[in-house]
């Protein structure tokens, strides 16, 4: 693995987390992480889209704490060696909204 | 749940992917598998998951190592390890076996002459008897069905092989090389020049005899065009031919045996017409020993006394057997070399005898390059023994041994073989109205044209006349014809232990019971020989024919 990751700096968070807001990230209570629900037409719709997210966070070596029934998937971002946010949450979360829109 | 409704509907379609699957693989697709990993992929996963099926069930005869005696260990396309292009080309195998066996024992032949595959390579790896592999090509000698199918899954895995290997050298890799290589034989194939290649050769030749470099490489890479392009590929995939692949080296080597050749046979040519005016035998003794190249044809018209050098051909045919050769004829022939022609000095030069000579523009050069390698042919003066070879595909290399002093009680006989049907048919009348000069020529004559009609002549094969050709013995060794059913018996039951040769029944009946222990000895000679079936220039003719041609030679040994 790569050396220590670490959360995002103040500034980044000033930058980054409007962003997410927009995009309807939400940040969740309590800890240092964003949350987000997707809902699909169908199952499979639900389940293409966990398949993308999933190549996508091996590939990144950064995986999404989620829960998913039928054709809703809710998503909770956080970086657990440094116990809070990263660039990898803020770099999946963009991708994760982009498969959402396939 | 609601969703289990919806599922068992989905899964309702056969043949068609589910939505959810639809969607798994477009999520693969799109997370960077292109199309073609995902297929190979696919492949292994399935393979691995079928070979573990598999070795549970202890099925011999699929991907697993063959092992010994059933099935034959060398099943090389047995350790295919995709299960599912195993089992496609399992398929494959089973219509072809259900195909009617000559059918397609023509479509693999003619494919190993498209790329020029050695049969040394399809025996290595199927296990296959070569001489009985060479039979079923080529004259249609039946074959098992386990044993077909060993050879079919060759040829199909064959087929994959070049293909890939003509796509991978599109994409510029180096492909696994398959052909033939295996460690313990050295590596590759060996060199062979394709037809296409030797005519622009020696087309080449007859411009210029000394190419530059640069001309040399301008051939090389016109050679190559021509060999891709008879493979039926695009020209430029060139890792495709493999061992085959021209390279200036091999074009410069093409040229200077040729140059050589050429003053050879110039220099038999003067040898010739002053030798046949005069009886005696200056016998120049002739280097060239055995030893001296299997590829050519090693008459060394020696001394009377020098028994062990003497010329094969002496009284034999025309016909070369160079494996034979090898064994320089004094296991043949007698060398009664009195008359015998006085040698030329130098050693013809390499593969004099190829084959090739038949490409070449025309029929007369190749007639005196015939003449030119033979020294002993020298004594029939300008008559021309011309064995002409199939213009198509230079296996069957004539390799024409020479005849000594024989010559003198025989007619001069010319004839060409070329694959053209005319000819075809001219020669055996042809060789009849020679014959006729002689008795036992006469009946011997019968022989070498019912071979003949027998013989397959399909594009690539141009033995037939080449058997015609054998029967220049002379008159004292008509006793030796009587050996030559039975010898022809021995032969042909040697190589094909399942059925009677067909050639049998061309046998002449003479006496059927003739010294076979004389035989015998030339009977030795065979095996090596009918190996080397494929080789350039040694032999005389490739095909199963070959074994008549042989027995002319045979006749002269026991004439001893």
């Amino acid at each position: 693995m790569a050396g220590k990751i670490q959360t995002l700096s103040e500034e980044e968070r000033a930058h980054l987390l409007p962003l997410l807001r927009n995009a309807q990230w939400a940040e969740v209570v309590g800890r240092d992480a964003i949350y987000k629900e997707f809902i699909f037409k169908d199952f499979n719709q639900a389940f293409g889209f966990m398949s993308r997210v999933a190549l996508q966070a091996e590939k990144m070596d950064h995986h999404p704490e989620w829960f998913n029934v039928y054709n809703k998937v809710q998503i909770t971002l956080s970086t657990h060696d440094c116990g809070g946010l990263s660039q990898r949450d803020i770099t999946l979360a963009t991708f994760i909204d982009q498969a959402s829109l396939m | 749940m609601e969703g289990e409704d919806r599922a068992r509907a989905a899964t309702a379609r056969p043949g068609h992917l589910t939505a959810l699957q639809e969607q798994l693989v477009w999520a693969l697709l799109e997370s960077g598998l292109s199309r073609d990993v995902l297929v190979q992929a696919v492949g292994e996963l399935e393979r691995s998951r079928a070979g573990a099926e598999r070795a549970e069930k202890g099925d011999g005869e699929s991907s697993e190592e063959g092992e010994m005696d059933f099935p034959p260990p060398i099943f090389r396309e047995l350790e295919k390890l995709p299960p599912d292009e195993a089992s496609k080309l399992r398929a494959e195998v089973d219509r072809l076996l259900q195909e009617d066996p000559w059918q397609v024992a023509k479509m693999v032949k003619s494919y190993m002459q498209q790329h020029n595959l050695p049969q040394r390579e399809v025996v290595e790896s199927t296990g296959l008897n070569q001489s009985h592999l060479s039979q079923h090509l080529n004259k249609g000698t039946p074959m098992k069905n386990q044993k077909r199918a060993a050879l079919y899954s060759w040829y199909v895995k064959k087929q994959c092989e070049i293909s890939q290997q003509f796509t991978n050298a599109k994409h510029g890799l180096a492909p696994a090389e398959e052909q033939g290589e295996e460690t313990k034989k050295g590596r590759r194939n060996r060199f062979k020049w394709g037809p296409a290649s030797l005519q622009i050769l020696f087309n080449a030749y007859e411009r210029q005899k000394n190419p530059s470099k640069e001309e040399r490489e301008g051939l090389v890479e016109e050679c190559n065009r021509a060999e891709c392009l008879q493979r039926g590929v695009s020209p430029s995939q060139l890792a495709g031919l493999g061992s085959n692949l021209v390279t200036e080296v091999r074009v410069y080597n093409w040229f200077a045996n040729r140059r050589k050749e050429e003053a050879f046979r110039h220099k038999l040519a003067l040898d010739t017409s002053f030798n046949s005016q005069s009886a005696s035998s200056s016998n120049a003794t002739i280097p060239p020993s055995p030893e001296h190249g299997v590829k050519y044809s090693q008459q060394i018209p020696c001394e009377a006394g020098s028994t062990a050098r003497s010329s094969l051909g002496e009284r034999v045919g025309r016909l070369v057997v160079s494996p034979v050769q090898l064994e320089p004829s004094h296991t043949l022939l007698e060398s009664h070399n009195p008359k015998l022609v006085s040698g030329s000095g130098p050693l013809p030069p390499v593969s004099t005898l190829t084959s090739l000579h038949s490409l070449s523009a025309s029929p007369a050069s190749s007639q005196s390059l015939i003449m030119a390698s033979v020294p002993g042919v020298m004594s029939l003066g300008e008559s021309s023994l011309l064995i002409g070879l199939a213009p198509t595909q230079s296996q069957t290399v004539p390799v024409i041994n020479n005849m000594g002093a024989g010559f003198t009680t025989l007619q001069p006989i010319s004839f060409q073989q070329q694959l053209h049907a005319p000819h075809q048919q001219a020669i055996p009348q042809h060789l009849q109205g020679h014959m006729a000069a002689s008795p036992f020529m006469a009946t011997m004559a019968q022989l070498p044209c019912h071979m003949y009609n027998k013989s397959e002549s399909p594009q690539y094969h141009p033995s037939g006349l080449l058997s015609q050709a054998m029967v220049i013995t002379d008159s004292s060794s008509l006793g030796t014809l009587t050996s030559l059913a039975a010898v022809r018996q021995i032969l042909t039951s040697d190589p094909d232990e399942e059925t009677d040769s067909p050639l049998q029944d061309d046998s002449l009946h003479l006496q059927s019971h003739t010294p076979v222990p004389a035989s015998t000895e030339s009977l030795e000679l065979y095996p090596s020989s009918q190996t080397t079936e494929r080789h350039q220039s040694h032999l005389l003719s490739p095909s199963p024919s070959d074994i008549s041609s042989y027995m002319p030679t045979q006749m002269v040994s026991t004439a001893q």
